[in-house]
C-alpha cells in the first residue's frame, strides 16, 4: 500500500532525527565502573555555584576515585526540582537541607541516617558548641550544619541618632522598641521601622523570652489564641499609630526589602541578610539584640540555617558522608566560600575564612552576643512552613484591615490544626 | 496541481449547521491512513499523557505525601474542597480573571492583527514589534517592570491622577491587583495576534474584491467576509484563551507569590494548587482540585464547541 | 483594511494619505505598548542595586557593568554554552513539533476513520489538565526509562504531538481548506498522503509558520520541564541559568539577570524576524487563481 510505504518512511526519518537529538546532545551518564560517582545539589546563586565548583575540585583531587556531579538551582526552584526527584526515586546523593523542611523529609524516611558515619566517615569534633545534635530528628542524625545565623534587630544608626534614640543595646524592651519606633517617625518623619507582627519569627522570640516555643515537643502549636491575639493586636496599635511601615508599601517593594529608599528605620530579620541589605541600600545599617521584657533572656539563637543531608538510597552512603565532612570541616573549603553559605558551622572554618564588609560585621555582633544564645530549638514538625506562610498570609489580611484580629488567630489556628494534624 | 477554482460560495449564508467537532468527511476513505497518520500522537499519547492522567486521577482519591505510598481516602479530597475557603477564593479570583482577560486579550489581538494584515513598507517590523511584550515572556523581568509600572507615584498613578483619579499604585491595593494581572494579560497578545494574523492570510482576496464589487463597505466586509472565514481561527484563539487563562500560573506567582499577595487577590487556581502540592506535600489533593478543573473547564469548552456550530464556518467542510 | 483594488487612478492620493494615517496610527500604538519593553531595556543599564523600586525610565547613571557580569558565565561555564543548548532544543523542538502536528491535524482534520471524534474530545482533554500534577508521575515515566538527564524528555513531547495546542491549531486551519482541491488531486491519482503532501501542506503554511514560531519562543523560554528533568549544569538551557541570578537566599543580582534577558532575546527576535516574513498571503497567493 502506497500510503503505507510513504508513512513508513516519514515515521524513520522522526525517529532518526529523535535518535540523532537523543544521541548527540543527551548522552547519558555513563559511568566508568569502579568508580563512585554522587550527585550533590544544592541551592544558591551564580556566585555559590563558582564557589561551589572550586570545592569540589579540591574534594576530587583528594579522594581519588570520587567524582561529584553537582546540580544547583535557585531556592524555589530547588525544592521543586528536588520534591519531584525524590517522589520518582531520584534523590541526589548528597543534598543542601533547610531547617524548616528537615522533618519533612526526615520523618518520611527518605534521608539517610548518618550516625554510623560519626567519628570515620563524618567528622563532628569541630563543630561550634550551639549546634550540638542540630540535624537530629528523634535522636537520629539525618542532617550536618553548615553554617548558621541568628535572628537580629537590623536598624539605621543615623536615623535613630537624629531622632536623639539610644541604639538597640542588651536590656531593651519591647516597650523600648514601640517608643524608639514612635519617636523615630515624630522626630525623622521616617517609619521607625517594619510591622514585625507579620513575621513568626519575631513571635516565636517573644514565646522563647517568656520560656515557651513556638511549637511544642509533640509538634502542635506552642502558644494559646490569647497570646497570639495579643501580638497581632500591638501589630495592630502600631499600625493605628502609624510609626510602622504601611503594608502596602511593604507589598509594593516586594522583592526588595525596606532598607530600599531608606524606608523605614529598624526591622528584623536573620543577621545573616545583612549582606542583602547592604546591597540595596547605601545607607550603613547596623545590628543589635532583639528586644526582651525578661532581662537575661533574649530568646535567640544559633540556628542551622544551611544543612547537608544524604538520601537514604544512596549506593555509596560513605563516599556522602565523606564528601559531607569535607564540606564543613576542610579549612580551603571554608576559606574559599567565606560567609557565602553564612557564617561557617565549624571553629576551623570559622577561623578560615576571611571575612569582610557585612559579614564581619555579623560574626562581630554575634560574638558579642554569644553568651546570651540558648539552645536551638528541636527541628520545627512537618507543616511548619506551611504554617509560616499561613502566618505571613493572614497578618497581611489583617493589616490590611479585612479581618479582625479575632479572626485572624482563629484562621491560623484553623489551618494550623488541619496541617499539623498526623 | 491541477488548477481550481476556490470555493466561491459565500460562507456567511447562514442557517446552514455544521458541527464544529471534525466533520465526517466523505472523502479520503482509506480506513487505515487515519491511525497511521495519527500514530505519533497515539504513541505519545499512550506514553506520556494517559497514564500520568489516569495516575492524577487516582491520586486525587489517595492522601498523597509525594514520598510514601498514596492511601486510599476515597472521596474525602473532594469533599475537603467544598469547605476549603482558599479554594472558593481561588475559584473566584480564576473566574474573575478569565471573563475579564480573555475578551479583553482578544480584541486587542484581533484589532492589531487587522491593522497589520495590511501591505505596508516596514511590515515585518511592525509585527516584531507589537510581539514584542509577548517575546518577553511571564519572566522575573516582566514582574519587576510591571510592578515599576503601578506603583504609587510611578507611571500609571501619575497619569490617572492628571484626571482626577488617585489610586495610591495598584500592586499594594488588593482591589486592584487583579485588574493589574489581566492589563498584563491584555497586553501580551501576541500568540493570538499571530494566529489572528496566519487566519487573515488564509481569507481569499477575491471575496473581499467580489463584496466589494457588491458595494460593501469596510463594517460590511468585517462582518460578512473577515469573520466568518477566520471564525475558525477565532474560535481556536477563543477557546486556547479560555483554557490558558483558567491555568495562568507563572505572571501570577512572580507577581502575587504562592499566597496570592495582596491579601489573597492573586490567589489563582492552580497557584494554589502548586501550593497545595508542592509546599504543603498534600498531592492527593491538589490532583482532586486538578480534576474539578478539568471538570468545570470542560464543561466551559463543551459548551463553547457547542455554540460554535452556530458561528464557525469550515470552507473546507462538506455541505 | 484589504488590498485596495488597484485601478481608480485618484485612489492613488487617498492611498498615500492612508498609509501615512496608519503609521502614524500604528506608532503612537506602539508607543504605547512599548513602554515597558524600553523600561526593561534601560533597566539592564542601570547599577544592579537600584533596579527593583525604581521608577524612573532612564538609569541616572547608565552602566554596562551587568552585560559583563552576565558575559561571565557561572561555575566555569560559558554562556554561549547556554545558548548553545537552549539552540538545539528549540530547534529540535521546532521540527518535531512541526511535523508531528501537521499529521495529526491532518487526520483530525480531512480523513475519516473509527473514534475520530472519541480521540478528538481525548486529545482537547488533555489540554485541561493543569501541568502541576502530572510532573511527578511523568517524572516517573522518564526516570523508569532512565532518560533522566538527558533531553529526551523535553523534545519527546515535541515528535509525538503530545501539544494538543499544535495539533488543534492544525485542525482548525486545515478544516478551512476547500475540499475542491483534494477533488482535482484525487481525480490525479493522489491518495491520502499525496494530498496531504501537495495539497494540504502547502496550503497550511500560515499554519506551520506560527506553529514554528511559537514553539521556538516558548521552548526558549520555557523553565519547569528543564528544571525537573535536567541535572547537570553544562546541559542547563538559558532559563535554568537566568534564574541562579535572583537567589532569595543569597544575593540577587537583578542587574546581571536583566542584561541577560536582554541577551537571550536576541535570538528570539532573530527567528521571529526571519519567519514571519512566511506569513505572507495564504490560499491567495499559492497560484490558485487560476
Amino acid at each position: 500500500m502506497a500510503v503505507l510505504k510513504r508513512f513508513t518512511r516519514s515515521l524513520a526519518i522522526i525517529a532518526t532525527l529523535c535518535l540523532v537529538a537523543t544521541g548527540t546532545v543527551a548522552c547519558g551518564d555513563d559511568t566508568e565502573s569502579g568508580e563512585v560517582a554522587l550527585r550533590y545539589s544544592w541551592w544558591g546563586n551564580a556566585d555559590r555555584a563558582d564557589l561551589m565548583q572550586q570545592a569540589i575540585d579540591l574534594f576530587e583531587e583528594e579522594n581519588p576515585g570520587i567524582t561529584v556531579t553537582p546540580s544547583f538551582q535557585e531556592y524555589e526552584a530547588y525544592w521543586q526540582k528536588l520534591t519531584t526527584e525524590t517522589a520518582g526515586g531520584n534523590m541526589p546523593d548528597v543534598l543542601q537541607m533547610d531547617f524548616s523542611y528537615l522533618r519533612e523529609y526526615a520523618d518520611r524516611g527518605v534521608l539517610g541516617g548518618l550516625d554510623e558515619h560519626v567519628g570515620g566517615d563524618l567528622v563532628l569534633d569541630d563543630l561550634l558548641a550551639g549546634f550540638d545534635g542540630a540535624g537530629a530528628v528523634d535522636g537520629t542524625l539525618y542532617a550536618v550544619p553548615v553554617g548558621g545565623n541568628t535572628w537580629s534587630m537590623f536598624y539605621n544608626p543615623a536615623l535613630f541618632e537624629q531622632a536623639g534614640v539610644p541604639a538597640p543595646a542588651i536590656g531593651w524592651t519591647w516597650r523600648d522598641y514601640h517608643a524608639a519606633m514612635a519617636t523615630i517617625k515624630a522626630e525623622t518623619g521616617t517609619y521607625g521601622g517594619g510591622n514585625y507582627t507579620g513575621v513568626i519569627y519575631n513571635l516565636e522570640a517573644q514565646l522563647r523570652q517568656e520560656g515557651s516555643a513556638l511549637f511544642t515537643e509533640d509538634g502542635r502549636l506552642g502558644f494559646s489564641k490569647e497570646r497570639l491575639a495579643r501580638f497581632w493586636q500591638q501589630g495592630m496599635d502600631l499600625i493605628e499609630q502609624d510609626v510602622v511601615l504601611p503594608v502596602e508599601t511593604a507589598v509594593q517593594i516586594k522583592p526588595a526589602s525596606l532598607w530600599v529608599d531608606d524606608l523605614a528605620a529598624s526591622d528584623l530579620s536573620w543577621d545573616n541578610f545583612l549582606t542583602r541589605y547592604a546591597g540595596e541600600t547605601d545607607t550603613e545599617i547596623r545590628l543589635g539584640p532583639v528586644p526582651s521584657d525578661n532581662p537575661g533572656q533574649l530568646g535567640q539563637y544559633l540556628k542551622p540555617a544551611m544543612l547537608l543531608s544524604t538520601s537514604a538510597d544512596t549506593e555509596h552512603p560513605e563516599a556522602a558522608a565523606r564528601l559531607i565532612s569535607f564540606m564543613i570541616n576542610d579549612p580551603e573549603v571554608g576559606r574559599i566560600f567565606g560567609g557565602n553559605r553564612g557564617l561557617p558551622a565549624t571553629n576551623a572554618q570559622r577561623d578560615a575564612a576571611e571575612l569582610d564588609g557585612p559579614l564581619a560585621a555579623v560574626a562581630a555582633y554575634e560574638e558579642t552576643i554569644a553568651d546570651q544564645l540558648t539552645q536551638a530549638p528541636p527541628a520545627p514538625p512537618r507543616g511548619a512552613g506551611s504554617i509560616e506562610a499561613a502566618f505571613i498570609r493572614i497578618s497581611e489580611e489583617l493589616h490590611y484591615g479585612r479581618i479582625g484580629v479575632a479572626e485572624a488567630v482563629d484562621q491560623l489556628f484553623a489551618e494550623a490544626e488541619e496541617i499539623l494534624e498526623p | 496541481m491541477t488548477s481550481s477554482t476556490v470555493d466561491s460560495a459565500r460562507p456567511a449564508a447562514a442557517g446552514r449547521r455544521r458541527p464544529a467537532t471534525p466533520p465526517s468527511g466523505r472523502r479520503n476513505g482509506d480506513p487505515m491512513a487515519g491511525y497511521l497518520f495519527l500514530s505519533p500522537w497515539i504513541v505519545g499519547m499512550l506514553l506520556l499523557t494517559v497514564g500520568p492522567m489516569a495516575a492524577s486521577l487516582y491520586l486525587s482519591f489517595t492522601d498523597y505525601n509525594l514520598f510514601t505510598t498514596p492511601e486510599w481516602v476515597g472521596l474525602d479530597n473532594y469533599r475537603r474542597l467544598v469547605d476549603d475557603d482558599r479554594w472558593l477564593q481561588s475559584v473566584r479570583v480564576t473566574a474573575g480573571y478569565v471573563l475579564l482577560a480573555v475578551p479583553l486579550k482578544l480584541a486587542a489581538a484581533l484589532a492589531v492583527a487587522m491593522l497589520l494584515n495590511q501591505r505596508r513598507r516596514g511590515q515585518g517590523f511592525y509585527r516584531a514589534a507589537f510581539y514584542g511584550p509577548s517575546l518577553i515572556g511571564a519572566s522575573v523581568s516582566v514582574a519587576i517592570v510591571w510592578k515599576a509600572l503601578f506603583s504609587d507615584d510611578a507611571v500609571v498613578d501619575r497619569l490617572l491622577s492628571w484626571v482626577g483619579l488617585d489610586s495610591g499604585g495598584w500592586v499594594g491595593n488588593p482591589d486592584f491587583s487583579l485588574l493589574m494581572l489581566v492589563l498584563l494579560a491584555a497586553w501580551q497578545f501576541g500568540a493570538p495576534m499571530v494566529i489572528f494574523l496566519a487566519g487573515l492570510k488564509q481569507v481569499p482576496a477575491e471575496l473581499y474584491e467580489a463584496a466589494e464589487v457588491d458595494g460593501a463597505g469596510r463594517g460590511r466586509r468585517f462582518w460578512s467576509v473577515t469573520l466568518p472565514m477566520i471564525s475558525p481561527v477565532l474560535f481556536f484563539n477563543l477557546l486556547l484563551e479560555t483554557i490558558n487563562s483558567f491555568q495562568i500560573f507563572t505572571s501570577a506567582y512572580v507577581i502575587g507569590g504562592r499566597n496570592g499577595s495582596p491579601a489573597g487577590s492573586t490567589l489563582f487556581y492552580t497557584v494554589y494548587l502548586y501550593d497545595r502540592g508542592f509546599t504543603d506535600f498534600r498531592m492527593g489533593y491538589a490532583s482532586a482540585m486538578a480534576w474539578m478543573l478539568l471538570l468545570g473547564v470542560g464543561l466551559v469548552t463543551a459548551m463553547l464547541f457547542r455554540t460554535a456550530r452556530g458561528w464557525v464556518h469550515y470552507s473546507g467542510d462538506n455541505r | 483594511m484589504t488590498p485596495a483594488s488597484r485601478t481608480a487612478g485618484a485612489a492613488t492620493r487617498r492611498r498615500r494619505l492612508g498609509s501615512v494615517g496608519w503609521h502614524l496610527a500604528a506608532v503612537a500604538l506602539l508607543a504605547v505598548i512599548l513602554y515597558p519593553v524600553v523600561w526593561v531595556v534601560s533597566a539592564s543599564f542601570k547599577p544592579s542595586g537600584s533596579i527593583v523600586g525604581s521608577l524612573e525610565l532612564f538609569p541616572q547613571e547608565p552602566t554596562l557593568g551587568n552585560y559583563q557580569r552576565a558575559a561571565e558565565g557561572m561555575a566555569g561555564i560559558s554562556v554561549l554554552r547556554f545558548f548553545w543548548n537552549s539552540a538545539v532544543l528549540a530547534v529540535l523542538a521546532v521540527v518535531g513539533t512541526v511535523a508531528s502536528s501537521a499529521l495529526a491535524g491532518y487526520a483530525f482534520a480531512r480523513l475519516r476513520f473509527r473514534g475520530r471524534t472519541v480521540l478528538f474530545v481525548l486529545m482537547i482533554s488533555t489540554l485541561l489538565l493543569p501541568f502541576h500534577v502530572l510532573i511527578v508521575p511523568q517524572y516517573a515515566v522518564f526516570q523508569n526509562l532512565g532518560l533522566v538527564d538527558t533531553y529526551v524528555p523535553l523534545l519527546a513531547g515535541k515528535f509525538l504531538a503530545a501539544e494538543a495546542f499544535f495539533v488543534f491549531l492544525m485542525v482548525q486551519f486545515m478544516r478551512g481548506i476547500p475540499h475542491e482541491l483534494d477533488e482535482s488531486a484525487r481525480i490525479d491519482g493522489a491518495g491520502p498522503w499525496g494530498i496531504f503532501w501537495h495539497v494540504v501542506l502547502p496550503l497550511s503554511r500560515p499554519a506551520m509558520v506560527t506553529t514554528a514560531i511559537f514553539t521556538f519562543i516558548w521552548t526558549w523560554n520555557d523553565f519547569l520541564a528543564p528544571l525537573i528533568y535536567l541535572s547537570t549544569p553544562d546541559k542547563y538551557p538559558l532559563p535554568l541559568a537566568l534564574q541562579l541570578y535572583i537567589d532569595q537566599t543569597t544575593l540577587s543580582d537583578y542587574g546581571a539577570l536583566m542584561a541577560m534577558s536582554m541577551l537571550a532575546l536576541l535570538p528570539v527576535i532573530g527567528f521571529f524576524l526571519f519567519f514571519q516574513r512566511l506569513l505572507v498571503d495564504g490560499v491567495a497567493t499559492s497560484g490558485l487563481k487560476g
